[in-house]
């Protein structure tokens, strides 16, 4: 071991070799980075430029402000207006403070935990996207949350545009609402832009018209951090286009004047559920669409909560559902029309054929009873209808037979979908010998063939099917698909596109047979089988029904539905000439068609009647005040 | 370890004038580009200090802090005789292994390891000063193997006493560093005129190493790099993605670059720890392949000067010193800025002066102080 000793010259001599050596490795290690800098920086220089530019230019969806709806008198039935919502990236808020934040939201939104909870699990699939929390929160919460905003991580305030309905429930069937898009709908409409926090048409013609509101949704190129965050706007490549808005068919006067009547009713009754609707023959355009109990569709739009929903859902008389078009019920007597119809094209009957009514037809031992139990004598076609002599349209029946009677049903469009643009509309049923066969391995037995006659049984339709046959009685045999919206404007208001009326079907019915008809309409009011509905100042024609459902009762009556379906012709007031009004009727120029049905009603007279008389007497101002209170007790005239 | 001999420190030295004038003979060159890369690294804190980066605190300002304790550090020990570290070689030695185990006693870190040691206001990770303290006390060993240095006996004997230290940095966990200590022992080995035939079986074994730790040293996410590094699109997002972020921000420099702070990729956050471990491409996407070429000419340079200074050397201690500092100095330029250029697996080696932190840049301080130190004292005329 000899130690390097001070000053002393310790080189070895042949190291010299090894330096050359390091000095060279150093050479191409230098060479080496230089040439891997100079193949990315100027050989792939434009590629990498370009993966920078896609790395930090993101395309961004800019919203469109969602048309608005009027009503055919122009008023305005939706508003837009800003609101804050309270939005989360989930992927932003770190697991293990999330139940601190959701306590803090949950505290300040007035919300319970579970649905924050809830709403953050909802888009778990898209954790970097904005999910709703909460929508239409007051401007103080916002703020608060907005300064806390460091101990709510991945929690966003914003101000986004909600609906507002200024009617309220006066027409929150016809609207419907928005709402929060759902896994649901994504899967249904993703491919059409639509963002996690999008809201979408969920009821009423909001969702029906929903690409005609929504508009087209613009892209703008914004520069983002590592995190997506914007920092700002670099150019517009395609503006956002706002949505086309709606004009409706809908009369808000008479919606409110049908509304009314309704509630006049269902107070004094204690009715549970009823419908009024009007409706211009003439193009099948719906004035009035009403079905009580409703609801405040403002609700939805500000984001219900699930307590909130869950009882409107279990609410008696199903607030949210659209009676008028989503619950079928048997017609009753309103449906002698398509025997009637039936049996005079068929040539079962003429306008002279005399039929032998009686207290009850007898089919084996069971007996098919007339509903006043006594029968009417001899009696015609007017006479048979104008009474509502059921063993007059068993007969009728009888003789036509079901699948000719369901033909003629079909024909009047009964058990067929109207096709109106609202969601939730049903079928209703309409029994033929080959469905009876198919379901019941069974035909039809004669007994049921009386029922089928008389709208009982079987037969069971959505209340707009016998308004809309009716409206095609009185507009001399056109049936039309109801129509609830007239036109669409741009946002400026000009007109985009008239929707014109479409024609289902041109009945397979002579003239003459639907004048006879709507005669025999005229003598139900005439005849005072609707009381004193015959004394309006203004001509009416129409059906009563009275339809039996459910149990029989303790004293074995059954509880019943009260219906009248009519129309008025185009100049409404009596006249001199025509006193009665036969031949007011007996044209085909109608532009109002009314049904009311109340659901349940058990009265001692036709509670459906009243109603509109009622409506009449509003909808036309008149000095008189025909209706009778006491044809709205509580009773049961029908059956046992 | 029997091998290490204490020299009596010549006093008198210090400061004096023991050959023909001390500061006469200081290695202006060395100085200028160390400093110059200092600046480097000052501009890249200036670029990754965000919107005010003249404020107390910022990248910069701290940057600028540690600069003049940096130049105070290399004055300081430029002054001092050099040959004063021989006799100081083992407490030296004692104290590197001592601040490695605090560091793994009550460090803190990222992620579960131990790095940083908090002293008040500032943290600091001795592993960088281990570095020059395992050179100081290496150089010493083989200068007093003087004329063994082709034997066995001194490769083994340099191998355990790096050793230790190595394997406390491995443990930390920092794979990066513990090899940073491997090129330290191979390269003055190598310089210093150890017997090629048992470096050349010394790489071997080191090699035939590499399963075992595979298996059993190496992390979990160490793995995954290494893996990411072989194939960075198989996890773009993951463990590739820093490799595939860096490399669109070197490219989309191009010729000239964006300009300082106009960086999309490094100042949108796209490229994680843009101011420390990837620094290199902050650099390369601001300044260009024209600022690229100019480091990689700095560091050049600079090495060149080291190894002017260690062949210059008239004892063995201050030759297989500057080997020692240009090994170290290569490697960290090497797998740092290969890393930043896609050629290597991602390691938390930084690069040496531009990197942001301070233990980094007061360490080659020191290591450049005492080769200066060196250069100053061989009474030979500059080249």
């Amino acid at each position: 071991m000899i130690g390097g000793s001070l000053g002393e010259p310790a080189r070895q001599p042949r190291l010299w070799p090894r330096f050359v050596v390091f000095a060279l490795i150093i050479a191409l290690v230098v060479t080496a980075l230089g040439l891997r800098l100079f193949t990315l920086q100027i050989v792939s220089g434009g590629y990498y430029a370009g993966l920078a530019r896609e790395n930090r230019v993101r395309l961004q969806p800019v919203r469109a402000p969602r048309g608005l709806i009027f009503d055919r008198a122009g008023r305005q039935l939706v508003d837009n207006v800003a609101t804050f919502a309270i939005k989360a990236r989930p992927a932003d808020l770190p697991f293990s403070e999330r139940p601190a934040v959701v306590d803090r939201l949950a505290t300040l939104l007035d919300m319970r935990p579970a649905d924050i909870t809830e709403a953050l699990d909802r888009a778990a699939a898209n954790r970097f996207e904005l999910a709703n929390v909460a929508r239409d929160v007051p401007e103080e919460v916002a703020l608060i949350i907005r300064e806390e905003h460091l101990q709510l991580p991945g929690i966003e305030v914003t101000v986004e545009p909600r609906r507002q309905y200024p009617y309220g429930d006066l027409v929150a069937h016809v609207l419907g609402f928005t709402g929060a898009v759902t896994a649901d709908d994504l899967a249904r409409v993703g491919s059409l832009g639509y963002l996690q926090d999008d809201t979408i048409g969920k009821q009423g013609v909001e969702a029906t018209f929903e690409e005609t509101l929504r508009g087209e949704y613009g892209v703008e190129q914004v520069e983002v951090d590592a995190r997506g965050e914007a920092i700002r706007l670099l150019r517009t490549l395609q503006p956002a286009e706002p949505g086309d808005s709606l004009e409706l068919t809908i009369d808000v006067d008479v919606q409110r004047d049908a509304e009314t009547a309704m509630r006049w009713a269902m107070d004094l009754i204690g009715l549970e559920r009823g419908v009024v609707m009007a409706m211009n023959p003439q193009t099948g355009e719906i004035l009035a669409m009403v079905s009580l109990p409703s609801y405040d569709n403002n609700l939805f739009s500000r984001g219900i909560s699930t307590a909130d929903y869950q009882e409107l859902l279990n609410a008696p008389g199903a607030p949210l559902r659209n009676h008028a078009i989503a619950d079928h019920a048997p017609p009753g007597s309103t449906y002698k029309l398509v025997t009637g119809t039936g049996g005079l094209q068929d040539g079962v009957l003429t306008d002279r054929t005399i039929l032998q009514t009686r207290a009850y037809l007898s089919i084996g031992s069971t007996r098919y009873w007339d509903w006043n139990r006594q029968g009417f004598g001899p009696l015609d076609i007017y006479d048979g209808f104008g009474r509502s002599s059921n063993t007059f349209f068993f007969q009728v029946a009888r003789r036509l037979g079901i699948d000719r009677l369901a033909y003629w049903g079909s024909q009047f469009g009964f058990g067929e979908r109207t096709g109106i643009d609202l969601p939730g509309e049903v079928r209703g049923m309409l029994p033929t010998n080959e469905w009876k066969m198919r379901l019941m391995n069974e035909p039809v037995y004669p007994g049921e063939v009386y029922q089928a006659g008389i709208g009982q049984g079987y037969d069971s339709f959505p209340p707009i099917q016998t308004l809309n046959a009716y409206a095609a009685l009185a507009n001399g045999g056109k049936l039309f698909k109801p129509q609830i919206v007239r036109r669409i404007l741009s946002p400026v208001g000009e007109v985009v596109e008239e929707i014109e009326p479409e024609l289902i079907r041109e009945l397979d019915v002579d003239d003459s047979t639907l004048r006879i008809m709507r005669r025999a309409a005229r003598r139900v009011v005439t005849i005072g089988q609707t009381y004193n509905l015959v004394d309006l100042p203004i001509v009416v024609a129409g059906k009563t029904g009275t339809a039996q459902f459910g149990v029989r009762d303790a004293k074995g009556r059954l509880p019943h539905h009260s219906w009248f379906v009519g129309f008025v012709p185009k100049d409404p007031w009596k006249t001199r000439r025509d006193p009665d009004g036969v031949e007011a009727v007996s044209g085909t120029d109608s532009e109002l068609a009314v049904l009311a049905f109340a659901y349940d009603s058990r009265t001692t007279g036709n509670a459906a009647t009243e109603i509109v008389k009622y409506f009449l007497q509003l909808h036309y101002d008149l000095d008189v005040d025909l209706r009778q209170d006491w044809i709205l007790e509580r009773d049961n005239f029908y059956g046992q | 370890m029997g091998t290490m001999h204490v020299h009596p420190a010549r006093l008198g030295s210090l400061g004096g004038r023991p050959s023909n004038g001390t500061w006469n003979s200081f290695d202006l060159q060395l100085a200028f580009f160390a400093l110059a890369l200092a600046v480097v690294g000052l501009l890249m804190a200036y670029t990754s200090s965000g919107d005010s980066p003249l404020e107390a605190g910022s990248l910069f300002t701290r940057g600028l802090m540690w600069l003049a304790i940096a130049i105070v550090m290399f004055t300081v020990a430029a002054a001092v005789d050099y040959r004063w570290l021989k006799t100081l070689a083992w407490p030296v030695y004692l104290v590197n292994l001592a601040l490695l185990v605090l560091t793994l006693v009550v460090g803190s870190g990222v992620g579960g390891v131990s790095r940083w040691v908090t002293i008040g206001p500032l943290q600091f990770q001795f592993s960088e000063l281990a570095k020059i303290l395992m050179a100081v006390v290496l150089a010493n060993y083989l200068a007093g193997r003087q004329g063994q240095l082709k034997s066995l006996a001194t490769t083994l004997g340099a191998f355990l006493l790096v050793m230790p230290a190595l394997a406390l940095v491995l443990i930390q966990p920092d794979l990066g560093t513990s090899l940073v200590f491997g090129a330290i022992l191979f390269g003055s080995l190598f310089l210093s005129g150890a017997g090629l035939r048992w470096l050349l079986i010394a790489a071997a074994g080191v090699l035939a190493m590499v399963p075992v730790a595979w298996t059993y040293i190496l992390e979990d996410y160490q793995k995954r790099r290494l893996i990411s590094f072989l194939d960075p699109s198989a996890d773009p997002q993951g463990s590739g993605y820093q490799l595939i972020q860096s490399q669109i921000a070197v490219g989309s420099g191009g010729v000239f670059g964006k300009g300082l702070t106009n960086g999309s990729q490094t100042q949108l956050d796209y490229l994680p720890v843009s101011a420390t471990d990837f620094v290199g491409a902050t650099l390369a996407e601001e300044l260009g392949f024209v600022g690229g070429v100019v480091l990689l000419l700095l560091f050049g340079a600079l090495l060149w000067r080291i190894l002017v200074v260690g062949w210059r050397s008239r004892d063995a201690f201050g030759l297989a010193f500057a080997a020692a500092i240009a090994s170290m100095l290569l490697f960290q330029l090497m797998v740092n800025f290969g890393m930043v250029l896609g050629m290597m697996p991602v390691t938390g080696i930084p690069l040496p002066f531009v990197t942001h932190g301070g233990a980094s840049l007061t360490s080659y301080a020191i290591g450049l102080g005492i080769l200066q130190s060196v250069a100053m004292r061989q009474g030979r005329p500059a080249w």
